[in-house]
């Protein structure tokens, strides 16, 4: 790490040319982004928007996981859109969104919920369908059934898989939050870049890849880690 | 792994299933508060089932007019070739199958549906891994809504009579495949039932693995005097727990032959009697064995042994 940081400084010495800053640049950058507000500012209106969509990609994507798992007629209606839809990059429904709600929060979330919520359900879906077999007809043995038994059985058997497409949900959300808001005045991170890209300020670019590449490494210290441990202890590290 | 003490978050994702787990079916203040007498065995009865699914469009049969009866604290062995419906058996017995035809009784009254009463034990154990030992063996009790303190003791009294007390607070993951075997089978006896129905539960242990644990079998069978179904194709295992072996042949599965095992218990690993009688059973089953492999293999498959077998009868025409 330091030294990948010392190769970078030694390297934008030798371009000299304000296109390449160097560290330095990019911290002083961020300190008076910090200092005048728009840095904190800009983060705080980016995460608030990932709190909600990547919140309502998980709301609609688990349950419809556990639907296209359960209900055949769900799986023989929608499945075959679903994995289709899954693989289209979110980013291609913004123009869409931005001609049916305008250029507003709305349009977004839309595609922020879009990216996050398929993946979150195609996950979903393969880990409810692969819970042993066994462990749902011991419970079942047992008089759990119905939402019960899906309740305290089957979704916890299926929370590793789960998880696994919650963390590819969150990643997907941020990276189609970043290119919506590079498209129109948005107040977040991602007009940020673009401003800086108006005025030709390659520390400012640079100095908001920085505080992205942060977000994500804190929201997976806070959000995932700790649930990665829990499932690691009681399901054992080789299963992860 | 060290256990370390759990972190907030990892508590409150846990708290979730447990939480729902709570919400018993029985009003809080109808709870039971301490556990019923224990309940000995009670009798177990098939009468001409049969039982088809659809496989693909084609029809599968699965049983064709089997017949079978334990009687009150029976022990008895289902032993068969693959493909003969003896997991079927057990699932119509748990309830988790409806036979096509015939009927299936459990202490004189139809079964229609799973129950309490009835407990399944699988080959791979089937323990929750979420859940401590503990909880896995308070889960069954949870669900009836027994309060907390109840369901500790009798969680307590279990693992001590499957010699597990010690590994209570181990996820099942720490535990040794024998070790998830007896927690398995603690986690069964938890509501008390009357019949055991058993699922190859040993199959997928080592040979000596397997013989302390059919001994605990014997032993806990001995202090409990539940009806046991206990299915598997290991003849010796058949013989040294049964009371009775019953021979099951495949396609369709049905009953082929009953043999009571007459041997005073307990039975040791290595009773000559118990391997005498296995010899005598195993003998019948070759040609069913060999009849299944003859239609999973090519036409020229000839199962080994029967060339040059040492029952010249048996072979005739064939091998000489």
């Amino acid at each position: 790490m330091t030294i990948l940081v010392a190769i970078w400084a030694a390297a934008s010495e030798l371009a000299r040319t304000p296109l390449f800053p160097g560290p330095l640049a990019v911290l002083r950058s961020i300190g008076a982004g910090v200092h005048d507000g728009t840095l904190p500012r800009a983060l705080a209106i980016s995460a608030a928007r990932l709190a909600v969509g990547y919140g309502v990609a998980l709301a609609m994507g688990i349950p419809l996981g556990i639907a296209l798992a359960r209900s055949r007629f769900v799986k023989e209606a929608t499945g075959p859109i679903v994995l289709g839809l899954s693989s289209v990059p979110s980013i291609c429904w913004l123009p869409l969104a931005i001609l049916w709600f305008g250029l507003s929060e709305w349009a977004i979330q839309v595609v922020v919920v879009l990216g996050a919520a398929l993946p979150i359900a195609v996950a979903t879906e393969n880990s409810v369908r692969h819970v042993p077999p066994s462990i749902e007809r011991a419970a079942r043995t047992m008089g759990a059934r119905g939402a019960r038994l899906m309740l305290t059985v089957t979704l916890p058997a299926a929370l590793p898989g789960i998880l696994g497409g919650a963390k590819v949900g969150w990643t997907f959300a941020l990276r189609s939050l970043m290119a919506g808001e590079l498209l129109f005045v948005s107040g977040g991170l991602g007009q940020l870049l673009e401003t800086g890209r108006d005025l030709g300020d390659t520390a400012l670019v640079l100095a908001v890849v920085v505080v992205i590449v942060a977000l994500g490494r804190a929201s997976e210290a806070v959000l995932f880690s700790p649930v990665d441990r829990a499932i690691a202890r009681r399901w054992g590290v080789e299963e992860i | 792994m060290t256990a370390g003490p759990p972190s907030s978050i990892e508590s409150t994702v846990f708290a979730f299933a447990k939480a729902w787990g709570n919400t018993g079916v029985i009003p809080s203040d109808a709870r039971v508060t301490h556990q019923p007498v224990a309940r000995t065995g009670a009798s177990v009865a098939l009468e001409d089932v049969s039982l088809t699914i659809g496989v693909q469009g084609s029809v599968v049969e699965i049983l064709r007019g089997a017949s079978l009866r334990a009687a009150a604290g029976e022990f008895v062995c289902l032993l068969g070739p693959s493909g003969s419906g003896k997991s079927t058996i057990l699932n119509l017995i748990a309830g988790l199958a409806k036979p096509t035809s015939g009927s299936v009784r459990h202490d004189e009254t139809d079964v229609s549906g799973p129950g309490p009463d009835r407990a399944l034990v699988f080959q791979d154990a089937a323990l929750f891994p979420w859940l401590t030992l503990r909880h896995n063996v308070e889960f069954p009790l949870k669900l009836q809504g027994l309060a907390a303190e109840a369901r500790s003791s009798r969680s307590m009294e279990l693992l001590r009579l499957v010699h597990l007390w010690r590994f209570r607070d181990r996820y099942p993951h720490e535990l040794s495949g024998g070790m998830r075997q007896r927690g398995a089978i603690a986690r069964a006896l938890a509501t008390d039932p009357a019949v055991l129905l058993m699922d190859e539960p040993f199959a997928a242990l080592d040979a000596q693995t397997r013989e302390i644990l059919q001994g605990e079998l014997e032993r806990i069978w001995s202090a409990t005097r539940k009806t046991v179904i206990f299915v598997t194709h290991n003849t010796r295992e058949a013989v040294r727990l049964a009371d009775r072996v019953v021979l099951m042949g495949t396609r369709p599965g049905r009953v082929l032959h009953e043999e009571i095992v007459d041997l005073p218990r307990p039975r040791a690993a290595n009773d000559e009697r118990v391997s005498g009688i296995a010899n005598g059973i195993a003998r019948r089953i070759a040609s069913e064995v060999e009849k299944v492999a003859r239609e999973e293999a090519d036409d020229a498959w000839v199962a080994p042994g029967a060339r040059g077998s040492d029952d010249p009868r048996r072979n005739l025409g064939r091998g000489i």
